[in-house]
């Protein structure tokens, strides 16, 4: 078997941090190649390479033999790389049969030949079991029978390369069933498969071999008969590097300050209760799509709640997120840049926006200037967020770190009783996550309490009093210290260890 | 039921134009006449071909604010060469289509290559269109040849011309949208831009070619016009362009882009001009027209935002990961 | 961020501070680019580039002329900011400009000719022979202007809800709103003007407090037309004005929940703002402020006149409001930016006209100009990018 596509010494970093290190393996021609890791450990960025989406920033590619350096996703197309990812890249106001051939349809007398082309994509839609139309608009269709469309779109370009990224996490398990099926067709065609998932079962039973990335780094690769989960898990789990995480300074108090009773979403969170006390640090663990921040959106008041209650500080929890903010509610969501930040205003006024009727004067509001740039920048001082002159520097200025050290800065004003912390340490290096990890503790030794929400189990297992654990919707099992990180990872993958 | 709801919301434009004819055929028994209900169609062929040519531009999310003045300076580049070259009918109808597109060039330049908003740079041709056609003809009115009268009256197997000419743009646009590899794209091109990029479709140049299909149909449109009166007044034209916007969103475009069609602008063009005769032949007050009109627009557009919210509340429904993006 | 002088109070070009390192020419002239005053250095070297061609152009006469073109189009665009720094638009603040005159003329008018006027549908229920509805009443002209502002108000609060809580595209909306109270407006008198306002309703456009005379100092008297006006009514009005839209925007709980909308509106939300009212006030601001603008354009006028806000009304606002470097794309405006905008937009204006150009060439200077500060500032926010470290 010859070799399809061949990294050697591939990296890229992101803003000095390093996403993928000196990466070098082999694909070879018609093998199912199983990658697995945890969040953040490289995987996307290794497929956005591949993609065409961002050049490496050392080492190279290689594509049937040849240099392989793609300026874009189109380029990777071409060349004959199909991408099924999760967001899928289809135009919902157009039919399954135009979706198939948007770069380059069939014409006769200068028009589309739609019935050429609606005679081919049924050929394909048959082949691939999907029971509809090809004129259907791929907007009727469910999340599983768009996935099936770009696999139409890659079998009509004939790629040699399909790409699978976390192709499940939205399917039911009939679709899942038919992807498989679907999958080991391709593979009997001869096509070369790279299966990405956080569901270890699934890549043991489809691959031939399994490579495991942590922190940029390939650490395990070999026959996927020699992969058993617990083999992949432990892969997966690296060691604690001395010293990553601050000590905690007080213990948690016995007295509850927040707690959640029978949540349910339909279709989202089915029955979710917890407690956080005074003080306590809860880490909330969870895949990708297990649901976490869909929580913490409905503890927020951002999506309805369909049955349950919510206790803050002995208040009943109800209306939007400004009455639930009164009431000593924060959270810092996963996507800082589109809904933490206001990117291109000053540093200071984002720290002063959740509080900012605090610094109103008189009748008509008029804010207190030297309040607030003494306040401001006494939290800027105190979060030691590092800018030229916090009043004048927007905060799209910032390293990542020190962006998200102003999302958390800006509920600091308002003295909230609960902190909502969703995957707090995204994207920021080392140095700017033990800051965040300090500031978690001392949130905690004030009194208030902490749901910390992460898909890095490491930094859950460095911080937390207790871990929650939440697959498809609902909540696991709760683990107290000293941490299994073997168990909850197996929890969160819904394996069983022995 | 939900079902219905949303059948209901997509075919809006059609369930209030049923209404609104039956309502009016109940009201004035002459309004449903065959000479009444041609009347209605010769009279929206300006403002109809005009947001045929928009739908093509609001199908990329941009939009185009200069149509009113297009519509003025176009054809009186082609009364200029048809007065002082003596050009004949025909050979004006090509100029001022082709001054039309050549017109939609300059704003396709501005929004594409040196990627200034098409809100502003329309808005900022709006005016200079304008200014240069008074430039041309010192803000006098020009006079066509009588050719130009007897072309605009003249009808084919009974039909009038300018039906003629709706009718062919509408059929040709239809195709062009829903038959070709580049009406497709602009489809997709407005669906999702970055998509688009990604697919390695040719977004630059599909953005830039509605903007000159766009300026062609208003070029057309003020020249089918002019052939019914035979004269180009300094105002002509005027503040249409929002007629025109009006029209292609009642015939259910969208101004977020993606949604759309040719034979939707006929329609919103046709239902405007329905409702316009509509209320004379219920004797309403001129000038309380356009509030109807104005309410009818209203309710389209709460239809399409009703909607749009709909698909949002259905797509956060479902458990989905929020993707995993690079660090 | 801003200098802390009112808009408009004192509009002489303060020194770029905080930076005492010795700069490069390059650098400097950045500066320069990057200045709040920019457009305001661009007017005066405009203005004294034409002098020696235009010599009317720096007389007294003309000079008060000019000012009190600036006036009402600057309340007008200080509302428009409001909305634009929100990322929306309001295309219906002519059409309210348009009906509010209207209603003054019907609550204040103290006559009215039955020949021209008996036809509408407001004779005998707004306007009789003896005027408007509150002709002759005590206090007529300040209740008037109440009721005037308030109705620019309602129209400012559909906009807004049908915005912030229907959540239809601000565009649409207010492209209806203009379509159908422009129409109301021109119903109401059947497209009429009506006249016979009253003295001190006229004054509020006309009104005189300050003149200045230039000649001989020993005349024991002075002709009217010498006089040129300096400070007037609308002066202090739009100034007024100008100068609480500045505080509003700039230093209140308000203007920063304005700014914070029209940069992320998710952000905003997530952060406790109260986003829909916020939005719904905007609207609201932005029809007030097309009121007054109309109340002045009537007074001076001394006429009610339903297509006040009509033809190239918008236009102009939207333009001097976007040459001033207001975004359309939300959260970057200032109101010292619209007050230059306005400046130049108006001595664009003014200067055109002096060369004896028709309206519609001036239209076609208006749009190049229109195109080149879009474009400049294209140029601006990349080369600021590119300064940022």
């Amino acid at each position: 078997m010859s070799t399809l596509l061949a990294f050697d010494g591939l990296s890229r970093d992101w803003f000095g941090v390093p996403a993928v290190s000196d990466l070098t393996l082999d694909i070879p021609e018609g093998s199912t190649l199983g990658l697995i890791g945890q969040n953040g450990a490289g995987k996307s960025t290794l497929m956005n390479m591949v993609g065409g989406v961002v050049p490496p920033s050392r080492g190279s590619m290689r594509w049937k033999g040849a240099e392989y350096a793609p300026r874009s996703p189109a380029d990777a197309t071409r060349r004959g790389i199909a991408f099924i990812h999760q967001e899928l890249n289809l135009f919902t106001n157009l039919s399954i049969a135009e979706n198939v051939f948007i770069d380059g349809f069939p014409r006769r007398f200068g028009l589309i030949d739609a019935r050429r082309m609606h005679d081919v994509t049924a050929a394909l839609l048959e082949r691939l079991q999907l029971t509809h139309r090809p004129e259907t608009p791929v907007g009727d269709l469910a999340p599983g029978e768009r996935q099936i469309v770009e696999i139409a779109k890659a079998l009509h370009r004939a790629a040699d390369l399909i790409i699978f990224d976390e192709p499940t996490t939205s399917l039911t398990p009939r679709e899942t069933a038919r992807l498989f099926d679907l999958i080991g067709r391709l593979k009997a065609e001869g096509r070369t498969v790279v299966y990405i998932s956080h569901i270890l079962g699934d890549v043991a039973r489809l691959c031939d071999t399994v490579a495991v990335l942590r922190d940029g780094r390939m650490v395990d690769t070999g026959p996927a008969s020699a992969f058993d989960t617990e083999r992949m898990i432990r892969s997966m789990i690296g060691r604690d590097l001395a010293g990553m995480y601050p000590g905690r300074t007080a213990a948690p108090a016995a007295e509850p300050v927040f707690e959640a009773r029978g949540l349910t979403l339909s279709g989202v969170i089915e029955d979710v209760s917890f407690t956080v006390r005074q003080g306590e640090v809860l880490g909330l663990f969870g895949l990708m799509g297990s649901g976490r921040s869909e929580l913490a959106r409905v503890i927020f008041g951002l999506d309805p709640l369909e049955r349950g209650s919510l206790t803050l500080a002995g208040r009943n929890l109800a209306g939007g997120p400004a009455a639930r903010i009164a009431a000593g509610l924060a959270f810092v969501t996963e996507n800082r840049r589109e809904e933490g930040l206001l990117l291109e205003a000053p540093v200071a006024q984002n720290l002063s926006l959740v509080a900012l009727r605090d610094f109103a004067r008189g009748a008509l509001a008029l804010l207190d200037e030297t309040h607030h740039a003494s306040a401001t920048a006494d939290l800027g001082a105190d979060l030691a967020i590092r800018a030229n002159d916090i009043h004048r520097q927007s905060v799209k200025a910032l390293s990542g770190g020190n962006q998200q050290k102003a999302v958390i800065g800006k509920w600091l004003m308002s003295g909230p009783r609960l902190f909502l912390l969703d995957e707090p340490t995204r994207g920021v290096d080392v140095g700017a996550k033990f800051e965040i990890y300090g500031l978690i503790d001392r949130l905690a030794a004030s009194g208030a309490g902490i749901l910390f929400i992460s898909s890095e189990l490491e930094e859950l297992t460095g911080m937390c009093d207790r871990i929650l654990v939440m697959r498809r919707g609902e909540l696991g099992p709760a683990f107290v210290p000293p941490f299994e990180r073997m168990h909850i990872l197996a929890a969160a993958f819904g394996e069983a260890v022995a | 039921m939900t079902g219905a709801l949303d059948l209901a919301l997509r075919q809006a434009t059609f369930i209030i134009f049923a209404c609104v004819l039956l309502y009016f055929g109940l009201q004035a028994p002459g309004f449903l006449t065959p000479e009444s209900l041609g009347n209605i169609v010769k009279q929206s062929a300006f403002i109809g071909i005009a947001a045929i040519g928009i739908t093509f531009v609001l199908l990329t999310a941009g939009i185009d604010l200069s149509v009113g003045s297009v519509m003025y300076l176009a054809p009186l580049i082609a009364g200029l060469a048809m007065r002082d070259f003596g050009v004949g009918v025909g050979g004006g109808l090509f100029i001022g289509v082709a001054a039309g597109a050549l017109l939609g060039a300059i704003n396709a330049f501005f929004i594409v290559r040196l990627n200034i908003v098409p809100f502003i740079v329309t808005l900022a041709t709006l005016f200079a269109f304008r200014g240069f056609g008074a430039f041309l003809t010192s803000s006098q009115q020009l006079d066509f040849p009588p050719a130009m009268r007897a072309f605009g009256q003249a009808t084919v197997l009974g039909i009038p011309a300018p039906i003629l000419f709706f009718a062919a743009t509408a059929l040709l646009a239809h195709v062009v949208l829903a038959r070709t590899e580049f009406g497709r794209q602009i489809y997709a091109v407005g669906n999702d831009p970055e998509a688009a990029r990604k697919a390695g479709l040719p977004v630059g140049s599909v953005r830039a070619r509605v903007y000159v299909i766009s300026g062609a149909c208003a070029g057309l449109a003020g020249f089918v016009l002019i052939s019914q009166i035979g004269r180009l007044d300094a105002g002509f034209g005027e503040g249409r362009e929002f007629d025109v916007i009006a029209a292609a969103v009642l015939g259910g475009a969208s101004l977020f882009g993606g949604v759309g069609s040719a034979l939707g602008a006929v329609a919103g063009a046709t239902l405007i001009q329905t409702v316009k005769t509509g209320l004379v032949f219920t004797g309403v007050n001129l000038y309380l027209q356009p509030i109807l009109q104005a309410a009818i627009i209203f309710l389209a557009v709460l239809v399409d935002s009703l909607r749009q919210h709909r698909l949002r509340e259905a797509k956060r429904r479902v458990i989905r990961p929020a993707g995993e993006t690079g660090p | 961020m801003t200098a802390n002088v009112p808009a408009g109070a004192d509009p002489r070009p303060e020194p770029v501070r905080d930076r005492a390192l010795p700069r490069s020419s390059g650098r400097r002239i950045g500066d320069i680019l990057f200045s709040d005053y920019f457009v305001l250095y661009l007017s005066i070297a405009y203005f004294l580039a034409l002098i020696p061609f235009l010599p009317t152009l720096s007389t007294p006469a003309n000079l008060a002329n000019l000012l009190s073109n600036m006036w009402p189009l600057l309340v007008v665009a200080i509302g428009q900011t409001f909305v634009l720094t929100i990322a929306g638009i309001d295309l219906s603040q002519g059409a309210v400009a348009g009906l509010t005159s209207v209603a003054a003329a019907l609550l204040l008018a103290t006559a009215a000719p039955v020949a021209v006027l008996g036809n509408a549908p407001v004779w005998g229920v707004f306007l009789g022979e003896t005027g408007g509805l509150l002709a002759g009443a005590p206090g007529a002209t300040t209740i008037g202007v109440a009721l005037i502002l308030l109705i620019g108000g309602l129209i400012g609060l559909a906009n807004g809800l049908a915005v912030a809580v229907l959540r239809m595209p601000a565009f649409m909306v207010t492209l209806v709103t203009m379509i159908a109270v422009g129409a109301f407006a021109i119903w109401l008198t059947q497209s009429n003007n009506i006249r016979d306002l009253p003295d001190n309703f006229i004054a509020l456009g006309k009104g005189t407090l300050v003149s200045l005379y230039f000649g001989e100092a020993e005349t024991s008297e002075v002709a009217r037309r010498a006089l040129h006006a300096f400070v007037t009514w609308p002066m202090i009005i739009a100034l007024g004005v100008a100068v609480a839209a500045h505080i509003a925007l700039n230093r209140t709980v308000f203007g920063r929940y304005v700014f914070a909308i029209g940069i992320n509106r998710k952000t905003a939300e997530i952060s406790g703002v109260p986003v829909r009212r916020v939005i719904v006030t905007v609207f609201v601001i932005s029809a007030v402020c097309a009121a007054i603008a109309s109340i002045l354009y009537t007074a001076r006028l001394e006429t009610g006149r339903p297509t006040l806000g009509s033809g190239n009304f918008l236009l102009d606002v939207i333009g001097a409001t976007v040459i001033g470097g207001t975004s359309l794309f939300g959260g970057k405006a200032k109101i010292v930016w619209t007050f230059f905008g306005v400046l130049f937009f108006v001595l664009l204006s003014n200067t055109l006209n002096l060369m004896n150009l028709s309206a519609f060439h001036i239209d076609m200077v208006k749009g190049g100009v229109i195109l080149a500060a879009a474009f400049l500032d294209v140029t601006r926010t990349r080369l600021m990018l590119e300064r940022t470290p």
